[in-house]
């Protein structure tokens, strides 16, 4: 029996499917959100967002004091067809780190990279262990 | 060490994207998807439904090993039954992240919700196993039945000889909470009545949008599986076969068709 964990040895005729990568529209729109996140620019954080999820990245923005923070790290990401999570930490020498996870989605209908991504929902994490958190 | 413990109390790499059902439903039907679950005519059909599943183990193992913790004056012999699930599902696990990276996925690459430990929140074990091992355990095996199906069609053998030692196990599964059900409840009509409800809830739960129904009635449709076009199951099936070997009756397996059928969301 080959071993399934080697790609080399796999004996089904389906062809391996490529794993599907980030893209990268969607990574430039992410880093833009926390980029205007850390430094307050309110106007940019609401044209990101969908109706549907201005309210919580209002309520996101309302919470990072501007100038707190420094620097941003992408925890993960993940997607559910052709939108992602992305999860991030913006960390500064003078604030407490937080934490938030957001859903972007394309703007055009097949999904297709180089279109506009917006946020369609956003969730504060900091101090929740994970979303899963009542 | 605390009994009953939260979902957001399983450990998790922190990269992993964890979403409650709700979040799910939310982004699913935003696309045109169907609410809660990857259907065979969606693209990624056969990753979504591998890492759903492999995610299914996770919390099916974690379930197990709570049971033997969260009930220490159940009987011997249900403890060592629970323990040695766990041992099963900790090998799915394996088996299934295995055959993420086979089909050109990883672990993680999909959110995980909190649903299938939410089922498992029954403070009697009686109630615990009607749930997780009749009811979650035989859903398992509707799942694992179709995909089998799809993997002799698609000539896929390492899918389908993977996918078919592990239904052996979820038989094994859904016959021990079958045992232990009764066995638990034995001269109590009361709490079998309410181990039997808890099951009835779940398996609501997993009432999809489709139409779940013996495979020989499913509707078929066209899906592209690598160079092949095939005619697959429109939604999820009720393994009829498998379900009777892991001992479920001819009536209960009738029951569990026409309450699909009358169900709002269907």
């Amino acid at each position: 029996m080959a071993e399934l964990g080697n790609r080399a040895n796999v004996m089904g005729p389906q062809p391996i499917a490529r794993i599907v990568e980030p893209p990268p529209a969607m990574i430039a729109a992410a880093d833009a959100l926390l980029a205007a996140l850390i430094a307050g620019r309110r106007a940019e954080i609401e044209a990101a967002a969908d109706p549907q999820a201005r309210d919580a990245m209002r309520i996101i923005a309302d919470s990072v004091k501007p100038g707190a923070y420094d620097k941003v790290t992408i925890i993960g990401q993940a997607r559910i067809a052709k939108h992602w999570y992305t999860k991030a930490r913006l960390t500064g020498r003078t604030a407490k780190p937080f934490t938030l996870q957001f859903r972007l989605g394309p703007e055009s209908a097949d999904g297709k990279d180089g279109g506009r991504w917006t946020v369609r929902e956003a969730t504060n994490l900091t101090e929740k262990r994970s979303a899963w958190s009542k | 060490m605390e009994k009953m413990i939260a979902v957001d109390k399983l450990a998790r790499p922190e990269e992993n994207i964890l979403i409650s059902l709700e979040q799910m439903s939310t982004a699913r039907t935003e696309q045109g998807l169907s609410p809660f679950n990857a259907m065979p005519f969606e693209d990624d059909f056969l990753k979504s439904r591998l890492h759903g599943i492999c995610a299914g183990e996770f919390q099916a193992m974690e379930a197990a090993g709570r049971t033997v913790f969260d009930f220490p004056d159940a009987p011997w012999e249900f403890k060592l039954d629970m323990a040695r699930q766990v041992w099963d599902e900790s090998r799915h696990a394996e088996i299934y992240m295995k055959l993420l990276d086979y089909v050109g996925s990883y672990y993680g690459e999909f959110p995980e919700s909190e649903v299938l430990w939410s089922c498992t929140q029954a403070e009697d074990p009686a109630c615990r196993v009607a749930g997780i091992n009749r009811g979650l355990e035989g859903l398992a095996c509707d799942v694992f039945e179709q995909l089998i199906r799809m993997a002799q069609k698609m000539g896929d053998e390492v899918i389908e000889r993977s996918v078919d030692y592990v239904l052996a196990d979820e038989i094994t599964h859904v016959r021990m909470g079958s045992r232990w059900m009764r066995k638990l409840t034995e001269g109590d009509p009361e709490r079998l009545k309410k181990a039997q409800d808890f099951q009835d809830n779940i398996d609501t739960i997993f009432n999809f949008s489709g139409s779940r129904t013996v495979p020989e009635d499913a509707k078929q449709i066209k899906q592209r599986m690598g160079n092949k076009v095939l005619d697959i199951d429109e939604g999820l099936t009720i393994a009829r076969e498998a379900r009777l070997l892991a001992g479920f009756t001819e009536e209960e397996i009738e029951r569990l068709i026409k309450g699909f059928a009358k169900s709002a969301a269907y």
